[in-house]
């Protein structure tokens, strides 16, 4: 995993937009970050230094998931 | 470990036990026709909301280009709009983008023209001087808006940015991802995209459009470029635009472990505030390390380029005597040209330097292909025909790192150049296209026009089978990003890539599919790289020699006689890629060129 | 009661209580799947964390709780409660600045502006229940360092001050739920507990109060 916790989220989508590819989204229930698409995660912590919260949490290890089948 | 990979592992595992056996089969089928790859949509393509949107010049992407030509078209008297695919400030290239050069005349050691000569010789002619010199000249001017903004006050640029944007009240429309740009009557007329987060598709008409999308890559580990994928000049080249500086190379290295962790392989330079950079002309290739790793085997070696001294390698790329920094009497293990390291950070041992000063990828065990996909700085893009960053469509400009200015050459020669480039360019693209418009007309754009382009952009999303852009993407970086195709480079090579790369192209890219907005994007990105990957390696192939960050292990040499040239790409009126030379330091209208 | 007795049961007491208003919280942080982060910002946590769970102990701390504080003192009970009160508001009071200090630190989001992002973040339930409560919280303590001056009644005022918390602890407890970084099944499970325990307390001797009519 490259963001490996979004905790203490208050929801206020900044992350979302920062993020250079678009790998966090509001959940639309909880309106709180989500890390949708983890796969394309670049660990460049943006999202982490503009959160206003500091909620984000980042660990440089990162497994893309291998795509083998004609998929 | 993770959610994804779990769930990957238990898909593959599955699948493979499926295709084994009659069961399976049985399975697949009552899956539905195409089985795995059923697109299983997630939005319903038919409810997307349709926008237009009218301005006199409208400015593409967010990052240090797109600003100055956001602002410098509004202050010349023109109606700008700036549409960004990710956040202003907060995406491409320029959030991590740490040194700024300026060229002070009050304190410069060389004139105007000496640097523009010292670059010259380092980028062994291929550089156009006329951009060289227009970067270093009106570069003071541009860092002390730029102070005058906040930049220099914190390592995050969204704020500074915002100021000269928010206090000229320029429209400003971020995750919107464009996908075609529309030409009508031989002029430009406007651009059309995609919101990624509401279901909404915009048609915007402007009188003018300035690309300051960047350049791209292969979605690499280890560079933050993972959002950049040459949008900008592969929708240039579809409307019939020149493009130049394919076969050019990036070459950072990244480091062995982690090697996807953008941040952690620059080793805290992204929490860095920026800083100004002084005349400091280097010959940086990363080519050559890549051509130690290639001949002794991974990891590439430490140290200034050429320092490999356990194994004296013998060939590969030329690096003129002048700014050959083995040869120099620095420290090998000081911090790269005596400039202090990052903040809270050891000292970095010398090697080829990011932008800025701290090289990333150096201070542990370094592999090559970090930036892959990636050319020089300003070297790829658009082809301009004047020092206005005018490209050969009446209307349209490019700006930074979509312009193929070649104003650092064919090699990163200044330091700190490109901010300071990007900040330049958008600046005289902005006040030219401010001046265009003022005599254009508002485009008429057809609505039969509009209704193929929405069909166009969202026909993924109707495909109810067919491949993932993950998927392909992965494919293409196999094919591309090994060091024995772009970075040490052979016609057999070449040409069995290009067999692969052709095969995506005719038969994958009309089939990516996306379930959702995100994956959308993802299709249109993956198109972008494969036209990008023909490009590459046909204008490796057709360079016959050796120069700057392109080396050819089939033609070692530098071939003045025939290669004082620059390659231009553009498609002619069947569709097919065709290739012309254009000769250094002339413009395309100068009739310096031939088909090729 | 021999007083050797009495003695034992305070000491007893105030052990059972750092346990359960201290130590536990902090056991509930340390064991916890969180990230660990500088240890700036995790001393700040925990202490966050501490004011939030002795707030729920200043119910424990006061004349509804009587039954177990029969060994006591109630005018040292009292006096604890009002220390613990005014320490500790005092912290709850700076935690929307505390949560953003360490930012001056590191090359992050600039505090100011992180703090005006916060604040401004009405679409969010967490945020907006954490604004209230902070409110209620300043009333709290202003209305018990003035009480002299209030031209209230003691027993009007404790009535006020009481209902007051119950609201107070009410919408804290939700927005802890809802927004706080280390608020896992156990941490909720164990400011509910006490939140539900304190408020069904302090409402019996109100109700006590009106139907037995002990006074």
């Amino acid at each position: 995993m490259a963001i490996e916790n979004i905790n203490g989220c208050i929801g206020c989508g900044i992350c979302v937009q920062t993020c250079p590819t678009d790998v966090i989204r509001l959940d639309p229930k909880t309106k709180k970050a989500i890390i949708k698409y983890p796969a394309d995660c670049q660990i460049c912590h943006l999202c982490r230094m503009y959160c206003p919260v500091d909620a984000i949490s980042i660990t440089p290890e990162k497994s893309i998931p291998v795509i083998v089948s004609w998929g | 470990m993770t959610n994804v990979n779990t769930k990957n592992e238990m898909s593959r595992r599955k699948f493979m036990g499926l295709a084994g056996g009659a069961i399976g089969m049985a399975t697949l089928a009552s899956m539905g026709i195409p089985g795995w790859a059923a697109n299983k949509i997630k939005i319903d393509p038919e409810s997307l909301e349709y926008l237009e949107k009218e301005t006199d010049v409208l400015v593409i992407g967010g990052g240090m280009a797109g600003l100055f030509a956001a602002v410098k078209a509004h202050d010349a008297g023109a109606k700008a709009l700036m549409v960004s695919k990710g956040r202003l400030g907060s995406s491409g290239q320029t959030p991590f983008a740490k040194g700024i050069f300026a060229y002070d005349p009050s304190t410069a050691a060389m004139t105007l023209d000496e640097f523009t000569a010292t670059v010259s010789r380092s980028a062994l002619g291929s550089n156009n001087s006329v951009y060289t010199k227009q970067m270093a000249e009106h570069s003071l001017a541009r860092v002390n808006e730029l102070k005058d903004w906040g930049f220099f006050d914190s390592a995050l640029y969204n704020k500074s940015f915002s100021k000269p944007i928010n206090e000229r009240n320029i429209p400003l429309l971020e995750r919107i991802v464009i996908t075609n740009l529309i030409k009508e009557n031989g002029k430009i007329a406007g651009a059309a995209g995609f919101s990624l987060d509401e279901e909404k598709v915009y048609i915007f008409k402007a009188k003018s459009v300035i690309l300051c999308t960047g350049a791209g890559g292969f979605k690499p580990n280890g560079f933050p470029i993972c959002d950049l994928t040459h949008d900008g000049t592969i929708m240039a080249y579809n409307i019939g635009a020149k493009v130049t500086g394919k076969e050019w190379n990036d070459g950072h290295p990244g480091q062995a472990t982690n090697a996807a962790a953008c941040y952690d392989g620059w080793h805290g330079m992204f929490e860095r505030k920026p800083s100004v950079n002084g005349i400091e002309v280097h010959h940086d290739l990363g080519v050559d390390l890549n051509y130690m790793a290639y001949t002794n085997g991974n990891p590439v070696q430490m140290g200034p380029p050429g320092a490999g001294e356990s194994n004296p390698i013998s060939g590969g790329p030329y690096i003129p005597a002048e700014f050959n920094r083995m040869s120099s009497d620095k420290p090998k293990d000081g911090p790269e040209d005596g400039k202090k390291p990052p903040r809270g950070e050891r000292p970095e041992k010398g090697g080829k330097p990011g932008e800025g000063d701290a090289p990333p990828g150096m201070g542990g065990t370094s592999v090559g292909g970090s930036s892959a996909g990636m050319s020089i700085h300003k070297s790829e893009g658009l082809v301009p025909i004047n020092d206005k960053c005018e490209s050969t469509i009446p209307g349209l400009y490019a700006a930074g790192d979509a312009l193929g200015s070649y104003m650092a050459g064919a090699i990163y020669t200044q330091i700190g150049s490109s901010l300071a480039g990007s900040a330049v360019q958008g600046a005289i693209a902005g006040e030219a296209a401010a001046v265009y418009s003022e005599s254009a007309n508002t485009p008429v754009i057809s609505k039969a026009k509009i209704k193929a382009l929405q069909e166009e952009m969202l026909a993924p999303l109707h495909r109810e089978a067919g491949y993932s852009p993950a998927w392909v993407t992965q494919t293409l970086q196999g094919i591309m990003i090994p060091n024995f195709v772009l970075y040490v480079k052979k016609e057999s090579m070449l040409k069995a890539a290009l067999a692969y790369v052709e095969e995506l192209r005719d038969h994958h890219a009309p089939m990516l599919r996306a379930a959702d907005l995100h994956e959308l994007r993802l299709v249109h990105e993956t198109k972008n790289m494969i036209a990008t990957a023909e490009m590459k390696l046909k204008a490796s192939i057709l360079r016959k020699e050796s120069r700057c960050s392109h080396y050819r292990l089939d033609y070692p040499e530098l071939d003045n006689e025939n290669w004082q040239a620059w390659i231009n790409i553009f498609k002619d009126e069947e569709g097919n890629m065709q290739f012309e030379k254009q000769a250094f330091n002339s413009w395309p209208n100068e009739n310096l060129f031939h088909q090729i | 009661m021999g007083v050797i007795m009495e003695k034992r049961i305070r000491r007893y007491n105030i052990i059972v209580a750092s346990i359960v208003f201290i130590g536990l919280p902090i056991l509930f942080w340390a064991l916890g799947d969180f990230p660990r982060r500088s240890s700036l910002k995790e001393i700040l946590s925990v202490l966050t964390l501490v004011a939030f769970s002795l707030m729920l102990g200043q119910f424990f701390l006061a004349r509804s709780n009587k039954k177990v504080l029969t060994g006591h003192k109630m005018s040292t009970i009292i006096k604890y409660h009002k220390y613990i009160g005014y320490i500790f508001v005092s912290v709850l009071l700076l935690h929307p600045f505390l949560l953003v200090l360490p930012r001056y630190f590191e090359s992050g989001v600039e505090p100011t502006d992180a703090f005006i992002t916060i604040i401004t973040t009405t679409n969010s339930i967490g945020v907006v229940l954490g604004i209230i409560a902070y409110c209620l919280l300043l009333i709290l303590g202003l209305t018990s360092i003035f009480r002299n001056q209030l031209k209230m009644s003691y027993k009007t005022w404790r009535v006020f001050h009481g209902i007051l918390s119950i609201v107070f602890i009410a919408i804290a407890t939700i927005h802890v739920i809802d927004l706080g970084r280390h608020t896992n099944t156990a941490m909720i499970s164990y400011f509910v507990t006490l939140s539900g325990i304190g408020i069904f307390l302090l409402l019996r001797t109100y109700i006590l109060k009106s139907s037995g009519g002990t006074k």
